[in-house]
């Protein structure tokens, strides 16, 4: 009885279950992609990239790294890139 | 019937492997929300199979069940259950499946990870990692299964046991942590094919691996220290690091890997080196796999060994595959590679990163070739031209000040351009400092690399602290904050930036170690009980010789007295000569091992080794080394694990 048990225990384990569960969604799920759920969390993610970006522009400022005429070029132009941003993502 | 199972477990494994691939190729091309689901999950059934053969393998292992082969040859009824299980990877089989089993708790990290995110990156990423699972499934599964019976001309009655120089702690941590680094960097790996395929090639895909480079860089990091430290402590010649080639195995994908970790970092900020970062992250992979290759393929010993296993060429084979199709598909987007903006200036932050990345490949390199040299020399001339220790260090100590160097200069650089005066301002304090550092050197009598090693010791110090410093004034001056609440509020918000200085001190405080082995002081001797000998100004008397059966091997002990040349007691040491296996009626199979003791201080080691004893006239020979600093190469090792955990810790983004 144990060895029918254990037996089966492992055809359960190793056949029905996995099968299951792989083809699952072909029953559950619906066709399609998360194109546009991708593509909003990759502008959030260029977001985040810039803030960071500026705020360590800032501090290389701040310790003296960078003059002010290369600390204003380039924080201006890290700016627009995230207005850019952000005018996509509010769309 | 359970060995069955673990055998049916890689087999219906590699199955699932193969239904990965093909379904997420098709959903590729179709672009069938359902098939990537299904090939996610393929993928997750491929790592759960893997699992059940690790667990089913252990258990085997910790019940003693010799009718496995690989149980009967790697342990024996005494073996404590620690290294019953440490035995998982103490063989090629086994090992082989450990390798399988972390890849596939990564890959199952991966996939449940991304499962909302990456849908443009994920389905090549899991195919580059599925692929990675499939070639060391046809390994288990057809040139060396762990789960083979044992043979009937193999007698078993007790098992062969562990090799007791395995027997150590450190043994049964070392393996897993050096596998958690090499396997880690599938990962980023997968991402790069993957960032290549979908054309990806902005800093957005770096941002997604830069955790994944730490964590796996961390592990291969502690695994090399860790494997130094059993070296030190286990193989009673005193050192930590030989150039063995297996060692060399897993420093070659650390160099490039630190190469890429330093280099991602212009990437994300500046968008710059895509094609140099793929180069690197592409090599870190491949010289990951060829470690495993050298240490699991028998070339090393000869390239006969190499053509005798079939585990060698195919493990080359794949080498190569992976060499092939990566460059090929990297030479296809060639465009996409081409960064948006070019270097500005050779004295900025970029320009000081890229030739540091330059020299750790060179150094790569150069360990590459001292350590293929034997092999190309026996299959070229038909003679075996090894290169030792002394080889390595010629070529590579230079090198290696070099970048210690660099570890100095990188942080005063400013990003894009570094102004005549910024570089007067930062420069002067450290190099004044490493000045003065080597004429007190020279003055007490130091030569050669030791005074170059130290005064930069001193410089990149003295760097570190001089970018600390100005961190913590901008912020005093700007927040009007403390000393202290400025350092770690500087530290919290910038964790990479200063976690990475860690690291870098961390690196400091193991050249300081490295370079006490330029005052190592040996000598052997002999001593009956009460006799005394002397080395490097210790005194080393023999107390006592005693005896002990243990349950795994039997010891002689003695007992050393160690004294300063002034007669005052410093410690007794208690190293040990050991027979394992010393039950065995077969004398051949019992395996003498010195247990050594060592006294530790941040100055020195007393390293103390019972070689050999005669029992008839109660003499023990001894080994007895002065090795100085060497402890400041594991406190190194501590420091340089903190930075990057403080550099890996998560922040919240507002």
């Amino acid at each position: 009885m144990i060895d029918l048990i254990r037996d089966y225990g492992l055809i359960l384990l190793f056949f029905v279950l996995p099968i299951l569960f792989v083809l699952e969604p072909f029953f559950f799920s619906n066709a399609g992609s998360l194109n546009k759920k991708d593509e909003f969390s990759i502008l959030k993610r260029k977001k985040i990239l810039l803030y960071r970006q500026i705020k360590e522009l800032e501090m290389e400022y701040d310790i003296g790294n960078i003059n002010n005429r290369d600390f204003v070029q380039m924080r201006d132009k890290l700016k627009q890139e995230v207005s850019e941003v952000i005018s996509k993502l509010n769309k | 019937m359970t060995p069955v199972a673990g055998g049916s477990a890689l087999s219906l494994s590699f199955g699932f492997s193969l239904l990965t691939v093909i379904t997420l190729l098709i959903y590729t091309k179709n672009q069938d929300y359902r098939l990537f689901l299904v090939g996610q999950r393929l993928a997750l059934g491929v790592s759960f199979f893997i699992f059940i053969a690790t667990f089913i393998l252990s258990y085997q292992l910790i019940i003693s069940n010799f009718d496995i082969d690989y149980v009967a040859r790697y342990t024996s009824i005494e073996t404590p259950t620690i290294y019953k299980i440490s035995a998982l990877w103490a063989g090629q089989s086994g090992s082989l499946l450990f390798w399988l089993f972390i890849l596939s708790i990564f890959s199952t990290i991966t996939i449940i990870q991304n499962q909302n995110k990456h849908h443009e990156l994920m389905p090549w990423v899991i195919i580059s990692l599925t692929i990675t699972q499939m070639f060391f499934l046809i390994l288990t599964n057809y040139v060396t299964n762990p789960f083979k019976p044992t043979e009937a001309d193999f007698i078993v009655t007790n098992g062969n046991g562990l090799n007791p120089l395995l027997q150590n702690i450190t043994m049964a941590i070392h393996p897993p942590t050096l596998y958690l680094g090499y396997v880690g960097f599938s990962v980023p790996f997968a991402f790069a094919i993957s960032a290549l395929v979908n054309r990806d090639t902005s800093p957005l895909w770096i941002q997604s691996i830069r955790r994944w480079v730490l964590v796996a860089w961390l592990f291969l990091s502690m695994g090399i220290i860790l494997g130094g430290w059993w070296a030190y402590q286990e193989l009673g010649w005193g050192g930590y690091w030989a150039w063995d080639p297996v060692e060399n195995a897993s420093f070659m994908p650390w160099l490039t890997a630190t190469a890429f970790l330093h280099s991602i970092i212009i990437q994300e900020k500046k968008d710059m080196l895509r094609l140099w970062n793929m180069v690197l992250i592409i090599l870190t992979f491949t010289l990951c796999i060829f470690g495993t290759f050298l240490t699991r393929s028998g070339v090393m010993s000869s390239v006969h060994s190499f053509t005798e296993s079939s585990l060698g060429p195919i493990f080359l084979s794949f080498v190569f595959l992976i060499l092939i199709a990566s460059f090929g598909i990297m030479y296809i987007r060639l465009d996409d590679l081409k960064s948006p903006r070019k270097i500005e200036s050779f004295t900025s932050r970029e320009s000081g990163f890229l030739f540091n990345n330059m020299v750790f490949v060179v150094l790569c390199f150069a360990v590459f070739w001292g350590t293929l040299f034997p092999v190309i020399s026996e299959a070229v001339r038909g003679i075996k031209i090894t290169v030792g220790a002394p080889f390595f260090n010629q070529i590579n100590t230079p090198i290696g000040l070099i970048l210690l160097a660099l570890t100095g200069v990188g942080p005063l650089l400013a990003w894009r351009r570094t102004g005549a005066k910024n570089l007067i301002r930062n420069f002067t304090f450290p190099i004044i400092s490493g000045f003065v550092a080597a004429i007190f050197f020279i003055i007490i009598g130091y030569k050669g690399y030791a005074v170059i090693s130290f005064s930069l010791c001193v410089f990149v110090t003295v760097s570190i602290m001089t970018e600390f410093s100005q961190g913590i004034r901008a912020r005093t001056n700007k927040f009007k904050e403390s000393v202290f609440i400025a350092l770690v509020k500087m530290i919290s918000k910038n964790r990479s930036r200063y976690g990475g200085y860690i690291v870098h001190v961390g690196i400091v405080l193991m050249f300081v170690g490295f370079t006490g082995h330029a005052f190592d002081r040996e000598k052997e001797f002999s001593l009956q009980i009460g006799q005394v000998d002397h080395v490097a100004g210790y005194e080393f008397e023999l107390i006592n010789l005693s005896e002990s059966e243990r349950p795994n091997h039997y010891a002689w002990i003695s007992e050393l007295r160690v004294s300063d040349n002034q007669g005052r007691f410093i410690t007794n040491l208690y190293p040990e000569k050991r027979v394992y296996f010393h039950k065995n009626p077969d004398i051949n199979r019992r395996q003498p091992h010195s247990e050594l003791d060592i006294y530790s201080t941040l100055n020195k080691d007393i390293y103390s080794i019972f070689s050999s004893i005669d029992n008839e006239k109660g003499i023990a020979f001894l080994k007895i080394m002065i090795n100085p600093l060497v402890k400041w190469v594991w406190i190194g090792g501590y420091v340089l694990v903190f930075g990057t955990v403080i550099a890996l810790w998560p922040r919240k983004e507002k």
